[in-house]
């Protein structure tokens, strides 16, 4: 004999209260929050490192890799307060790891906090950390058919970047494929094309982290 | 390999719910999935398999229930399913992309079929 117990839980529902809690926090104290995800090699640490030489808010960054602190190094030397989270073989962040993070930083000091996912297309998509924007970033090398791979990301991102435009011309890439098929999962992205290290296409994102920053505060 | 994920997080879930509620052997796990989560079920099942090995779901069924994605228009009112997403934020009827989307993003544990051990001897 067996009986059925009605359950209505959701699978992220013990992690999505710590969301929940970073969600409050940061609206209290007026912190954007992104949560940074593309594959290994898209040039994630990349954006960042050339994003923090000349950003003009206070911000800080939130590492998470499989394991080393080679990223967090790569940070640190911008002087920026960096922590880095290990997974230890886990391929994505979890809300509750952020939450235990985000104790060690001088958050009174802060505009905004980069959380750079592990890199991978697919889990980081799932769990809610509880930021504000998902940035997907993709690369001119992995070829344009990612977003209709991996609908998922694209479908929540509020911004989706392009990098290594400076190498479209060694790369059989086809640009109106790749923002079409953004464009028809996610209509409300904004589109950017940057090479972080020469500063192309930097402005646009920075007027969107501002846009974003004076909203979160109005 | 996001279905291994996903299962962690449910098994944690359930451990933490079977904390409070005391159910005793799990015969089947009911889950509604959404079809935007790209979850294969045999991927899905598997990975339950093996993660449930030496905990309380230990031998439980996962029964999957995939939820199609649906999409709504706010600007004329049209209504379309999708297997999987492709052309999820534009109408096809009017070309708006004030669109939503009504289902497709479900990860929910619905229900569980347990061993009754109500039954009273005589």
């Amino acid at each position: 004999m067996s009986r059925k117990v009605s359950v209505r839980k959701s699978v992220f529902a013990a992690d999505e209260q710590y969301a929940f809690k970073i969600r409050e926090m940061f609206k209290d104290k007026g912190i954007l929050m992104l949560n940074i995800i593309g594959s290994p090699g898209a040039g994630k640490t990349t954006l960042l490192e050339a994003t923090l030489k000349s950003l003009p808010f206070k911000a800080a960054v939130i590492e998470g890799d499989v394991a080393t602190s080679r990223d967090a190094e790569r940070i640190s030397k911008t002087g920026t307060p960096v922590i880095q989270i290990n997974t230890q073989g886990g391929c994505h962040l979890e809300a509750h790891l952020v939450w235990k993070a985000l104790q060690d930083l001088p958050m009174e000091e802060l505009d905004i906090i980069f959380v750079e996912n592990v890199g991978n297309l697919v889990c980081p998509a799932e769990f809610d950390l509880g930021e504000d924007y998902k940035v997907a970033v993709c690369s001119v090398p992995e070829g344009p058919d990612k977003p209709l791979k991996y609908p998922h990301l694209f479908f929540r991102a509020g911004v989706v970047l392009l990098t290594k435009v400076d190498f479209l011309e060694h790369f059989n890439f086809d640009k109106e494929l790749f923002w079409g098929d953004v464009k028809k999962l996610n209509p409300h992205a904004a589109q950017l094309e940057v090479a972080s290290p020469v500063g192309k296409g930097m402005d646009a994102w920075f007027e969107i982290l501002e846009k974003w920053l004076v909203e979160k505060r109005r | 390999m996001h279905e291994l994920s996903l299962i962690e997080a449910l098994i944690e879930e359930l451990e933490k719910q079977n904390e409070l509620n005391k159910w005793g052997k799990v015969l089947k796990v009911n889950l509604k999935v959404g079809a935007m989560r790209q979850v294969i079920p045999e991927v899905m099942t598997f990975a339950f398999e093996v993660s449930t090995e030496g905990t309380f779901l230990d031998g439980a069924k996962l029964e999957l229930d995939i939820v199609p994605i649906k999409w709504r228009c706010k600007a004329c009112g049209n209504e379309w399913d999708e297997e999987r997403a492709t052309n999820g934020g534009l109408c096809e009827k009017c070309g708006s992309i004030d669109v939503e989307l009504l289902s497709g993003m479900e990860l929910e544990i619905e229900s569980l079929e347990v061993e009754d051990t109500d039954v009273t001897e005589s």
